[in-house]
């Protein structure tokens, strides 16, 4: 209860005159509510026939209906409830990974320390998309669920590295030592001590996660790699382009999905530069300097009280 | 030297781990799939290539490891056969015939994107606070943050169908004669322009960033303290002193870019129907013409470790406590 407090508080603090977070997660906020509520807000079907093909935009259909007559805007709040879950599962499958090897190669080191960081290493000079394509591709059309776990198990090398560089700093401290001589466990010092200190960056990393499966997800299934049968952002770019809604002036047809995945990328980017703003003092401009001022005052007005 | 036999080593190894993943992937596929690809080609390929082109496989009787032995030697060769896509054209004249255009264009668009974003990430730290600090780099990471997918259907949308100021599409006019003359060479970079664009939009953020934050850093130098109380000029002390120590890192950023780039190219060159290594290997995959596929891969890999190489070397080159 009192970790809780203290990580509520810490995230007040986080928000309190830090505009891009601020902006950034009302955006990804709002949308992901927007997607829940979906059958609050539309009372039309996402995959059933309601309009005659490529209508444009109008009172009846806010943003104009596809090739096939669906309404884009129910499409899209249903869509948009199979990319966030894509995305945010991808998120959590690369940061649980990311952690787990980064932190038990920084702290036991010798062995399993070169063992791991050898697969790390070797994961991460393959470039990812075509990996992706390939995996897709030999696996046929990709539900949600497949795009899911693959991007999770592919993306997590680059966070295991800045993972394990922390805590190989982190171990040096006064008060691993401590907790050592006191004969704690060594998974209680993972899980109590050294975790606890990597919050922010367990945080950064899922947020550029999700932002990057949010577009990897697309590109696979605008690419014709995922199942076209689900509505998902992906596939109704997808669609969009096999029907040529281009070349028939249906700009609404792509513009809508696009324009929603562009807004969803924007904000998790906006909260990513925040957090990396307030948790590295050294890059901070203007008004981060001042969050980041006040946090160390009232952090330090604190220490001295207790 | 160790310090480059050791990266050398390194390379080989995932080279190995790239060959092993693309023999191991299509054994997990249920079913045959040389008779697949067989299907695949739909009766232009005669039977004896077929079985050629098992052997080539390694869809050979015998055990698992002489399959897999097999396998690497066509592979070390580069005897990779016909594409089925096109047969009979070999895969190596596919793949070269694209390469050029990928590389191109990758090395094209990082080095305008290194350029653009060095300058910008240069003067946002000279003015640290100002508004081009406080603001342009933000605006560049919320653009980039956009798949490429996106961008590049928005940046196509905008300049090639509305505004037509651009080509619809391919690499250059077909109806113009391939060769070193200034039309071809022109179409070439009129086509090039939006591809390009797209690429300079995802790439910009990343060098403003990487350029202000080693400006930065390099700004708390005792050297530089020093230079001011010398009484240098601002701009001299930007200049020949801070930026020149800055551009280390983002100097050896440059080639693992490029070769980052080749591999992201797949949506550009896809929404603008780019003839690059990209392309083919959707086209490979819509076609279920697996090897072609898997030799894209093995390209892309190799050109991403190509790249990683000239970066290493570079480091070496850049950073005198590594030539022990």
């Amino acid at each position: 209860m009192k970790t809780l407090k203290r990580y509520a508080a810490g995230l007040i603090r986080f928000y309190r005159g830090n505009p891009a977070g601020i902006i950034g997660s009302s955006i990804v906020a709002l949308i992901l509510v927007a997607c829940l509520a979906a059958p609050v807000l539309t009372d039309k079907d996402p995959n059933k026939r309601v309009a005659r093909g490529h209508q444009p935009p109008s009172a009846e259909l806010v943003f104009g209906s596809t090739r096939a007559g669906k309404d884009i805007y129910t499409q899209v709040l249903y869509g948009g409830r199979v990319s966030l879950m894509v995305a945010f599962s991808a998120a959590a499958v690369t940061t649980v990974i990311a952690l787990a090897v980064g932190v038990s190669s920084g702290y036991f080191g010798g062995r399993i320390d070169e063992t791991l960081m050898a697969v790390t290493n070797v994961m991460l000079v393959f470039p990812q998309l075509p990996l992706l394509i390939i995996l897709a591709a030999f696996l046929g059309q990709v539900g949600p669920l497949v795009i899911a776990m693959i991007l999770g198990l592919t993306s997590w090398p680059w966070g295991a590295r800045v993972m394990r560089s922390q805590t190989l700093a982190l171990r040096k401290k006064e008060f691993i030592t401590a907790a050592e001589v006191m004969g704690e466990s060594r998974w209680r010092i993972i899980v109590v001590e050294i975790i606890p200190n990597l919050i922010s960056l367990v945080a950064g990393m899922f947020v550029g996660t999700s932002l990057y499966a949010i577009g990897a997800q697309a590109g696979l299934e605008f690419l014709g790699l995922g199942d076209p049968t689900v509505v998902s952002w992906g596939t109704m770019l997808y669609w969009a382009q096999s029907s040529a809604a281009f070349l028939v002036g249906a700009w609404w047809d792509f513009v809508v999905p696009g324009t929603v995945i562009a807004l969803v990328g924007g904000g998790l980017a906006l909260i990513n530069i925040s957090i990396d703003q307030v948790s590295n003092p050294k890059l901070r401009t203007g008004r981060y300097l001042k969050i980041w001022r006040r946090m160390k005052a009232e952090t330090e007005a604190k220490r001295r009280e207790a | 030297m160790a310090f480059l036999i050791r990266r050398l080593a390194f390379y080989v190894v995932a080279i190995f781990v790239a060959i092993t993943f693309n023999f191991i992937m299509p054994r997990l596929m249920p079913g045959d799939p040389v008779d697949a690809l067989f299907a695949a080609a739909g009766g232009r390929m005669p039977i004896e290539t077929l079985e050629a082109y098992k052997e080539m496989l390694g869809f050979t009787d015998g055990p698992l490891w002489v399959q897999y032995l097999q396998y690497l030697k066509s592979m070390v060769t580069m005897d990779l056969g016909p594409a089925i896509m096109l047969f009979p054209v070999p895969v190596t004249e596919v793949l070269g015939n694209t390469l050029p255009w990928t590389v191109g264009l990758a090395g094209l668009a990082t080095l305008a994107s290194v350029s653009l974003g060095c300058f910008i990430g240069l003067y946002a730290s000279y003015n640290r606070g100002g508004f081009v600090d406080r603001f342009v780099p933000f605006f560049w990471q919320f653009v980039a943050s956009m798949p490429q997918a996106v961008t590049a259907l928005f940046v196509f949308f905008i300049f090639a169908l509305t505004l037509k100021w651009f080509p619809l599409g391919f690499g250059a006019n077909p109806d113009l004669d391939p060769g070193f003359n200034w039309p071809y060479i022109k179409s070439i970079l009129h086509h090039a322009v939006l591809p390009m664009v797209t690429l300079l939009v995802s790439m910009l953020a990343t060098w403003i960033f990487t350029m202000r934050n080693a400006m930065v850093n390099v700004l708390g130098e005792d050297y530089i303290t020093m230079a001011k109380a010398k009484g240098l000029e601002s701009r001299r002390i930007m200049t020949h002193y801070a930026a020149r120590n800055a551009i280390l890192p983002v100097v050896t950023a440059v080639s693992m870019a490029l070769g980052f780039a080749v591999a992201g190219q797949v949506f550009i060159e896809t929404v603008y129907n780019y003839p690059g290594v990209g392309q083919l290997i959707i086209k490979s995959v819509g076609a279920r013409d697996y090897p072609l596929m898997q030799a894209c891969f093995l390209l892309i890999v190799l050109c991403v470790l190509i790249a990683n190489f000239i970066a290493d070397m570079l480091y070496v080159w850049l950073d005198p406590r590594l030539r022990g």
